[in-house]
Order: C-alpha cells, then structure tokens, then sequence
C-alpha cells in the first residue's frame, strides 16, 4: 500500500509540470482542425524570452516599433495561426463561432467585434483579466480566404494593441476595425479598476 | 603560385560544408532522422561551393542535408518530437508551415536559437518522397525581416525551394 502511494506521489510530482502547462492554452484547441482545408496554414510560436530578445531588433529610431519593443517586453507569449483557404466559404461561420464560443468564460470579454457585410471580414478581440488585470488578448481574423488566430499571453494595454499590428506576423489592426472610442472606453474601464 | 586558386577553394569549402567541426546540433538532427526513419542524406559533390555562392542575403553558416526517398509520416510531430529531441534547450519552435499541394504536400519547420545579436535556424522541410535540413546563421538585417513577418518568410523559404531558386 505505501509502495503504491509513494508511486502515485511520483506519478503526480512528474505529471504536474505537464498539467502546469496543459492549463495555459496557448490556441483554442479547435483551431487545429481548420487546418485540414486550409490551403496554406502558418504557425508562429514566440515565448518570453525570445519576445524579450527579438525586441531588441526592433528599431529605436522608429516610434512605432519602439512603442512595440516596450510593449512585448513583459509578454509571455505570442502565438498566431493563419490559414488561407482556396477559395471563400472553405470554412464556415460556424466554425468561426466555434473558435468565438472558447472565450465565452467568465475570464473573458469580447472587446471588438467588427463584421463588414460588404467584404466579408470580421474581426473579434477578447481580453482575459486576472485580479483585476489584463492577462492576454485574443484576435479571430476571419477574411474570405484567409484567417487568422492572435493570442498574446501577459500584460498588455488594450489601447496600445495596435502598436503590435504588422510586427511579429500580427495582422495590421486598422483604426477602422478597433474603433478608438471602444478602444479609449476600455482602457478607461481598466484604468478604473485598480491594479 | 598556383597553389592559391587552390587554397581559396579550399576555403570556400570550409566555410560551408554539410557538416563541420561546430555543428554538432545540425549532425544530431542529421542522424536522428537518419536513425529514426532508416534513411541516409545524399552526398553532393561540391555542395560548399554551391552554398557558398546560393546563399541569400543576410544569411551565413549554410549547413544542408538533402534525404531523397524520404517517406513523410502522415502525422508530422512525430518528425518534430525527433528533431526536438535531438536539438538542445536553447532552440525554440518557432514557425511551421504547412502547404497543400493539387498532388502533395509540404511541412516546413523551423526552430531558432537566439543569442546575442545573431540567430541561428534550423529549418526541415518535408516534402512526400524527400526531406531536407538546412541550418543557417542569420544577420540583424535578416533577423529584422523574420521578426516582422516570421510566417512570409518561412512561406517564401518554402516557396523558394518549390520553385527551385
């Protein structure tokens, strides 16, 4: 009996790093299942340390990748699937739901969410807080033949999200498509609650 | 006199060979492929030369191994978990690539070693009846290039060995 306790606790003390980690979702988990019709499906994976020392490369002289290099310093990660499809209508709208539905929880709030009838893009943003503070950030990208899934894990000013547009394979977010004033209400919610 | 054509040849061949004394990552990449899926990489002749001059822009330390009559996995992790076995801690995965052909398809996978000022690459590109390793040192203008698009570059990586440039 104590053999098979002692066992179970190295079992345990040998899974928990695993467990650790299975609890830090990095993608949805449905997200991988698009890939199958995609034409083309790109991965970037870029954790803490290699944000913090690829902010180096980033010019000091150009104010936007300067606001860009502060920003990812304190970042855990940052994680982006795009997929490009053959033609529009390989994925469905209900599979975009799908990927939309992982951030219903309570964690999460959809900040943004933009749909163009005429071109057929949408964009949703949701944001994770934790005690108070913003956790991470989530972009669903969905053109006709191309979409694309953001997920940047720390502490990030919702405000400033646009500043990461165009770096690091993040699509470029149009002022159009993050409307100042829902942007500058958030910010202004956060700054209400104290961190 | 004559000997200096030689040594200079000699010295292009030592720059960039399939494997030299340093590259020991490269080789244990090499031959855990080798050992896992009981193929060998080609030997071709004069390929420092070629490297040598093929290289792009920015990029330097050109390492390649060609496997021909390599059979990709239908699942490709277990080709990842291979690799990531035999690369040290210091190499993150950093982009994937995965391209649908009308008749085949590619993974292309690449793990970076960032340090200091420079990063050093590892990229396997798997492709239905062959698999090529390449490793490569890149500069701040090229780590500048990947940082702002890591997925255009690696596409265009592909894409260029596709089209054979």
């Amino acid at each position: 009996m104590r053999r098979t306790v002692s066992h179970a606790i190295v079992i345990l003390l040998l899974a928990r790093p695993m467990l650790l980690r299975a609890q830090e979702i990095k993608l949805p988990p449905d997200v991988e299942k698009l890939s199958v019709k995609a034409k083309e499906t790109v991965e970037v994976n870029m954790d803490g340390p290699m944000l913090r020392w690829a902010s180096k490369f980033l010019s000091a002289e150009d104010p936007d990748e300067q606001k860009a290099a502060k920003l990812i310093t304190n970042l855990k990660g940052l994680y982006v699937r795009s997929f490009e499809f053959d033609n529009p209508g390989a994925y469905t709208s209900a599979e975009v739901d799908q990927l939309r539905a992982q951030f219903s929880s309570p964690l999460w709030s959809r900040v943004v969410g933009v749909r163009s009838q005429r071109e057929g893009d949408n964009v949703d943003v949701f944001f994770k807080l934790e005690d108070e503070r913003m956790a991470g950030i989530v972009i669903i990208a969905a053109e006709a033949k191309e979409l694309t899934v953001v997920n940047i894990v720390g502490p990030i000013d919702v405000d400033e999200l646009a500043d990461l547009g165009g770096e690091f394979g993040i699509p470029r977010l149009n002022p159009k498509t993050l409307p100042k004033s829902t942007m500058k209400s958030i910010a202004k919610a956060e700054k209400g609650n104290p961190k | 006199m004559k000997s200096l054509p030689a040594v200079a040849f000699v010295l292009v061949l030592c720059a960039s060979t399939p494997a030299s004394a340093g590259d020991h990552e490269f080789r244990g990449v090499v031959r855990s492929i080798e050992s896992a899926y009981r193929v060998h990489h080609a030997h071709i002749p004069l390929l420092g030369v070629a490297l040598f001059f093929a290289r792009p822009a920015g990029v330097g330390g050109l390492k390649l191994a060609i496997f021909e009559g390599f059979k990709t996995p239908t699942d490709v992790v277990d080709v990842s978990r291979v690799i990531e076995g035999s690369l040290g801690s210091d190499w993150h995965p950093f982009v994937r690539v995965r391209s649908k052909g009308a008749t085949n398809g590619e993974t292309t996978l690449i793990y970076a070693s960032p340090a200091g000022g420079r990063m050093r690459m590892m990229i396997v590109c798997l492709e239905p009846s062959e698999a090529t390793v390449v490793e490569l040192n890149l500069d701040d203008r090229a780590i500048k290039k990947w940082m702002k698009e890591p997925g255009e570059e690696a596409a265009n990586q592909s894409g260029r060995r596709r089209r054979g440039d």
